[in-house]
C-alpha cells in the first residue's frame, strides 16, 4: 500500500518505511468505503470507541450504511444522527450511565432506519461463522423468543438445524462477511501488528469476518515494542489493510491504559441527541466545522485531554 | 438483636447476593447485580468467580464500578477477554447463575427489553437483549432484578427479547433451551419464584412492612400465593457496614438512608 502524508503526528520517533508501511491518513481509509456497505465497527459502551473513523465518514457524507454490529451504541447513534445509517443489525445500543441512544431510537420509530435484533452472542456467532470459513454456526440462544420469531429484513437470519449425531436441536446462524471493519485499538506498528489493552470486545470476530480491515490507533509504535507484548496483540498484521494514527480517537470514549471516558462530553452529546437540530448543531461545531481529528481536538482543548489521562499503575 | 434501619435497595441487594451460592460461577451486570455478587463474595461465598460480559473475569475493583466494561474492573482482575469468550462459556454450560434487569417482565418471566410497541415502526426503541437472551437461554439459573411497578409487571410482555419459562411448563424444554430459565425474582417490594406446576409466578416472601394489597396493585397479573406469607429477612448489621462503608460507600446504587 502506498504511503502519503504521515508525518503530522510523528512523534513516536519511528522510522517509517515507505515499502511496508501501511499507515494512511483517515481522510484516505475513509475514502475507500463506499456507499451501501456492510460495515461493523468497534466499540464496546464508552470503551474502544471509533470515533475520529465515525466523524470522518460524516464529514465526507457517506450513506445508506448497513451495519453489522454487536453493542457498537457510538457508531451507530452517531451514523444515525447524521442520516447516514440505513439499517442495522444489532443486539444492544445503550450509552451506559445515560439511557438510550436517541438519535438511533428516533430513527427507528420514524421508520428512517430498519432493524434487525439479535443477542449478543447470536450476531457475534454469524461473524465468527465468517471468521471460520463455515456458512452457518449451530448455537442455543434466541430459541422461543421474539428475536426469532419477528420477521425482519434479512430472510435467512436462522434456521433450526438437527445434529446429525445426536439429534439435538440448534438454532443455525448463518455466516455474515461485513464489507469492511474500522477498528479502533491502543497500537499498532507500521506493518499493522495490532494490539489492545484490556478487554477487547468482539475486535477479533469482527476483524476476521470482514472483507478489509482498517485499523485506527492511538499510537504507532516499532515491532520491537509490539515483541515486547505479545500477548496483548489481537491482530497480526496480515489480517490488517490499512492503519490510521489518531491519538485521541476514541473521545469522548476512554482506552484503557490511554485515557478515561470524558463524561463531560458524554453528557453533552447525549443532551445534543435529545432532538435533530440540537444534533445538528452539535455536528456543525464538533464534525462539519473542523477539518480533521486535530481540529476536533483542539475544540475538545488540551486542558481537558490531559484530565483524561489514565495514572500508568491503575491503567484508568 | 437491636433493630436496624436499613432501605428497601439495601434488601433488595441482601436478597439477590443470598442467590449466589459459594464456589458458583456468576454472570453479573452493573447496578444492583454487582452490588448483590460482591456483597455475597465478602460474606457466604467467597469463592464464586463473578464475570461480566465484557470477558472481564474475576475483577477485584479499588473503586465501584458503573459499568461491566469498566477499566476499574479491567485494573484488577484474572483474565480480560472479550465478550464472545465470555458468552461462549455459557454455552459451554460453566455459567451456575445469572442476574438479570428488566424494562418489563410477565408472569412466566419473559423479559422484553426491545419495543414498546410495533417492531418495525415502535413507539419506543429500547435498547435490546444484550447478552440477557444468552443468560437467560443457558445459565443454569436466572435472577431478575426489577422494581416492583404497575406498568413493568404486564401479564404478558409486548416482545419476548429474553425467555423467562415462555408460555409455561415444558416450553423452554420444547424450545431447545438448557437453562433451568428465572427461579427469582427480586423487588423492592417482595420476592417471587415461579410455581413448579404452572412456571407462573409465584409470591415467596413479602419485605418487611409491605402488604400483600400493595403488591397485588403493582402487578398486572394474578399473582400465585400461598398461605402462610413469609416475610423477607432483614439484612444483618454485618451486611448493611459492608454495603454501607466498604462496597457502595458512595451510594451509587444504593441510596443512604
Amino acid at each position: 500500500m502506498a504511503t502519503i502524508e504521515i508525518g503530522r503526528c510523528g512523534s513516536t520517533g519511528v522510522k517509517r518505511s515507505k515499502t511496508t508501511s501501511k499507515i494512511i491518513s483517515a481522510a484516505e481509509a475513509v475514502a475507500t468505503i463506499v456507499d451501501g456497505s456492510n460495515l461493523t465497527l468497534g466499540g464496546f459502551a464508552h470503551s474502544l470507541t471509533p470515533i475520529a473513523m465515525v466523524h470522518e465518514m460524516i464529514r465526507q457524507g457517506k450513506k445508506d450504511i448497513d451495519l453489522t454490529s454487536m453493542g457498537e451504541c457510538w457508531a451507530a447513534d452517531f451514523l444515525a444522527g447524521a442520516g447516514a445509517l440505513r439499517r442495522a443489525r444489532l443486539s444492544n445500543y445503550m450509552f451506559e450511565g445515560y439511557g438510550r441512544c436517541l438519535n438511533f431510537s428516533r430513527g427507528v420509530q420514524e421508520g428512517r432506519i430498519q432493524v434487525e435484533d439479535y443477542s449478543h452472542f447470536g450476531i457475534t456467532s454469524r461473524l465468527q461463522a465468517a471468521a471460520l470459513g463455515v456458512s452457518y454456526l449451530p448455537i442455543k440462544v434466541m430459541a422461543g423468543t421474539d428475536i426469532l420469531n419477528v420477521k425482519t429484513f434479512d430472510e435467512d437470519k436462522y434456521k433450526t438445524v438437527q445434529c446429525p449425531f445426536t439429534d439435538e436441536e440448534y438454532v443455525a446462524v448463518r455466516s455474515i462477511q461485513p464489507d469492511v471493519a474500522i477498528i479502533h485499538a491502543s497500537r499498532a506498528d507500521l506493518s499493522g501488528n495490532t494490539q489492545v489493552f484490556g478487554a477487547s470486545s468482539i475486535i477479533e470476530e469482527q476483524a476476521r469476518a470482514a472483507k478489509r480491515v482498517i485499523v485506527s490507533v492511538e499510537e504507532i509504535v516499532s515491532s520491537a515494542e509490539i515483541m515486547k507484548k505479545p500477548e496483548s496483540t489481537i491482530l497480526p498484521s496480515f489480517m490488517v489493510d490499512a492503519v490510521v494514527e489518531v491519538p485521541f480517537g476514541a473521545h469522548p470514549g476512554g482506552m484503557f491504559r490511554y485515557y478515561n471516558q470524558d463524561d463531560k462530553h458524554i453528557g453533552r452529546y447525549w443532551e445534543a441527541s435529545r432532538t435533530p437540530e440540537t444534533f445538528q448543531e452539535y455536528l456543525n461545531e464538533f464534525v462539519y466545522g473542523v477539518q480533521d481529528l486535530w481540529g476536533y481536538l483542539k475544540k475538545i482543548g488540551i486542558r481537558q485531554l490531559m484530565t483524561l489521562r489514565a495514572d500508568p499503575k491503575l491503567g484508568y | 438483636m437491636a433493630t436496624v434501619e436499613f432501605t428497601r435497595e439495601e434488601l433488595m441487594a441482601v436478597a439477590a447476593a443470598a442467590e449466589i451460592r459459594d464456589s458458583e460461577v456468576a454472570i453479573i451486570g452493573t447496578g444492583l447485580p454487582m452490588i448483590a455478587s460482591y456483597l455475597a463474595k465478602r460474606t457466604h461465598a467467597p469463592s464464586a468467580s463473578l464475570f461480566f460480559e465484557s470477558g472481564i473475569i474475576d475483577a477485584f475493583p479499588r473503586d465501584l464500578a458503573t459499568g461491566v466494561g469498566d477499566f476499574r474492573l479491567m485494573s484488577n482482575c484474572v483474565k480480560a477477554s472479550g465478550l464472545y469468550y465470555a458468552l461462549s462459556l455459557l454455552q459451554g454450560g460453566r455459567v451456575d447463575l445469572g442476574f438479570l434487569g428488566a424494562a418489563e417482565v410477565d408472569q412466566y418471566g419473559n423479559i422484553n427489553s426491545t419495543v414498546i410497541g410495533n417492531y418495525i415502526k415502535p413507539q419506543v426503541r429500547l435498547p435490546g437483549s444484550g447478552g440477557a437472551n444468552d443468560i437467560a437461554s443457558l445459565a443454569k439459573r436466572v435472577v431478575i432484578i426489577v422494581p416492583h411497578q404497575l406498568r413493568k409487571f404486564p401479564e404478558r410482555v409486548q416482545y419476548i427479547t429474553t425467555p423467562g419459562h415462555l408460555d409455561g411448563v415444558g416450553a423452554r424444554e420444547r424450545a431447545g433451551l438448557r437453562g433451568a430459565g428465572p427461579v427469582r425474582v427480586v423487588t423492592n417490594l417482595a420476592v417471587m419464584g415461579f410455581d413448579d406446576e404452572t412456571k407462573r409466578m409465584k409470591l415467596r416472601s413479602l419485605h418487611p412492612g409491605v402488604s400483600l394489597d400493595q403488591v397485588r396493585e403493582n402487578t398486572g397479573f394474578e399473582l400465585l400465593v400461598t398461605e402462610p406469607i413469609e416475610e423477607t429477612p432483614a439484612p444483618t448489621p454485618e451486611q448493611l457496614k459492608l454495603l454501607r462503608e466498604e462496597i457502595d460507600p458512595d451510594g451509587i446504587y444504593i441510596s443512604k438512608k
